[in-house]
């Protein structure tokens, strides 16, 4: 088959290796950074995180700006806006965002609103931004969103309890620093699901009606790496190794999805997000296996190419090896310590006709393979809770 | 060449298009979104709206053509051309984002509730230009 459009953009330098953030400063000088405004929250800042950051942006003749280390967990409009003028006050030509999603799509927001000027809403859109922006180096603290080379950024507008997606090619960082030990001792629930969020990255983004054969190598690849780590890395928190891997490969899957997008999981999760408040990474994981079975009988093909990557042997006719592969990511999730129902999760059962509703209005829900009803993705919902 | 040769051809193709709809199973999901579209055309320059946000009584949305108050949800930008293109069914909306043909400003989430909406129109408007005499505009 002849696909009819291929489009791949990653723009993200990407370095990695232990003890690479002690090197922040000389990769910031590098490009350019003399004057750095730091991005970050108050968890990191008090397990030290930030300042290592900011010793090796002072040691390699970067000085720090000024700093914004109020980012809430979901990042929301107000706060870009507010740290927005925290930095234009500050004056500094990098951006050096410190964390995990919610920081990092933060200092994307920030970027926008710093190098085009108005106000962040002003970029809700497609095709809007077209040229470069501000320098934007980011060092993640978690192995899930893979946000550190994603053209995207999700902001949150708490007060609508609406999320926003800014896009562009433009928005992706210039420089990824990877340094697993920037990642080691985080919780074991917290590895676990910010895991399963790169998982399911990776995964949609493949079966995905946008995905192009960029992403797909991406995301096969991505697959193999976190099927073969997450469990060492959530089971032994100071694995460097492990925790090296599970950066690989949710930027491997950040990276695919950022182009291929992604599906009905990500639509539901999503909704239980705005509405109960469920951590991403956790709806993802609970929804991941029913998602595939929903998508069964319009992917099994791709689905059963997954198999190699999940370690299943291919057997029989596709849809068959597809069903393996949909176990293999139960008995993931499962291996993990992940819940399985959405009741564990602080999910309601009389919210769920809403959140099915918010869901088949989400944005991802256009790449799933298979048209999805709200009252479709209610019987997926009961069915999982 | 352009396909059409001003404004008043862009209302009677793309315009009358959004007209015939309300008499179209697809006038239904128009109105459900509850959006206000604004296009925004060039060469030849035109702009229409359609409002299903506002619309007047006993109608599915408002239609208006060139300047108007209505405050639009999204506005999309391109040229005439490709908009006819594009209600033909021939453009990819992804690939014409990526190329730069066309810019949408507004939430995106009310972006891609449009696609659902939209596609039924594919099928409407040859149809449509076949009715009014223009089917040297169906190619």
């Amino acid at each position: 088959m002849l696909p009819e459009f291929l489009d791949f953009s990653m723009r993200t330098r990407v370095m990695g290796s232990a003890g690479l953030v002690r090197e922040l400063g000389d990769q910031v000088s590098r490009i350019g950074g003399t004057k750095a405004f730091v991005v970050s929250d108050r968890t990191l800042e008090k397990l030290g995180l930030v300042g290592r950051a900011k010793d090796s942006l002072t040691a390699g003749g970067v000085a720090v700006a000024g700093e914004f280390l109020d980012v809430p967990p979901n990042s929301d409009v107000s706060v870009v806006e507010r740290a927005a003028a925290a930095a234009s006050g500050a004056g500094g030509n990098v951006l050096v965002a410190i964390g995990g999603g919610s920081v990092i799509d933060t200092a994307k927001g920030m970027n926008m609103v710093l190098s085009k000027g108005g106000a962040l809403m002003d970029y809700q859109g497609l095709g809007l931004i077209n040229e470069p922006l501000g320098k934007l180096v980011a060092v993640p603290t978690t192995a899930g969103t893979g946000s550190e080379v994603t053209n995207m950024a999700v902001i949150k507008d708490q007060a609508a309890r609406v999320k926003y997606s800014f896009t562009s090619p433009y928005l992706g960082p210039d420089l990824a620093v990877l340094d697993p030990e920037m990642t080691l001792g985080l919780p074991p629930g917290l590895t676990a699901s910010t895991g399963m969020d790169a998982l399911t990255h990776a995964v949609e983004a493949y079966i995905s009606l946008s995905a192009n054969p960029v992403s797909d190598a991406l995301a096969l690849y991505a697959v193999k790496v976190i099927n073969e780590w997450l469990p060492e890395a959530t089971h032994e928190g100071f694995n460097v190794e492990a925790r090296y891997w599970m950066l690989i490969g949710s930027n491997l899957a950040g990276a695919a999805f950022s182009n291929a997008l992604v599906g009905c999981v990500h639509a539901m999760a999503h909704a239980l997000g705005g509405l109960f408040d469920v951590p991403h990474g956790l709806a993802n994981s609970i929804l991941l296996a029913p998602g595939l079975e929903y998508n069964l009988d319009f992917a099994a093909a791709r689905i059963a190419d997954l198999a190699p990557s999940f370690g299943v042997r291919p057997a029989g006719p596709a849809e068959e090896t597809a069903r393996a592969v949909i176990e293999a990511v139960r008995s993931l999730a499962k291996e993990c310590g992940l819940p399985a129902r959405l009741r564990d999760a602080g999910v309601r059962e009389d919210g769920l006709a809403e959140a099915a509703e918010a869901a088949a209005m989400d944005g991802a829900i256009f790449t799933n393979p298979r048209p999805a009803t709200a009252e479709e993705l209610l019987v997926m919902f009961r069915k999982t809770f | 060449m352009a396909v059409f040769k001003d404004a008043s051809e862009v209302y009677e193709c793309i315009g009358g298009l959004f007209r015939r709809a309300m008499t179209d199973p697809l006038s239904q999901k128009v109105a459900d979104s509850k959006i206000a579209v604004r296009f925004n055309y060039s060469e030849p320059d035109s702009a229409i709206t359609v409002d299903a946000k506002n619309p007047p009584p006993g109608q599915p949305y408002a239609i208006y053509e060139g300047e108007t108050s209505a405050k639009p949800d999204v506005v999309m930008t391109m040229k005439a051309d490709i908009a006819h293109q594009f209600w033909l069914g021939k453009v990819n909306l992804v690939a014409a984002l990526a190329k730069g043909q066309m810019k949408a400003v507004g939430p995106i989430q009310s972006i891609i509730k449009l696609i659902p909406v939209i596609k039924p129109a594919f099928e409407l408007y040859p149809q449509y230009l076949k009715e009014i005499g223009r089917s040297d505009l169906v190619q």
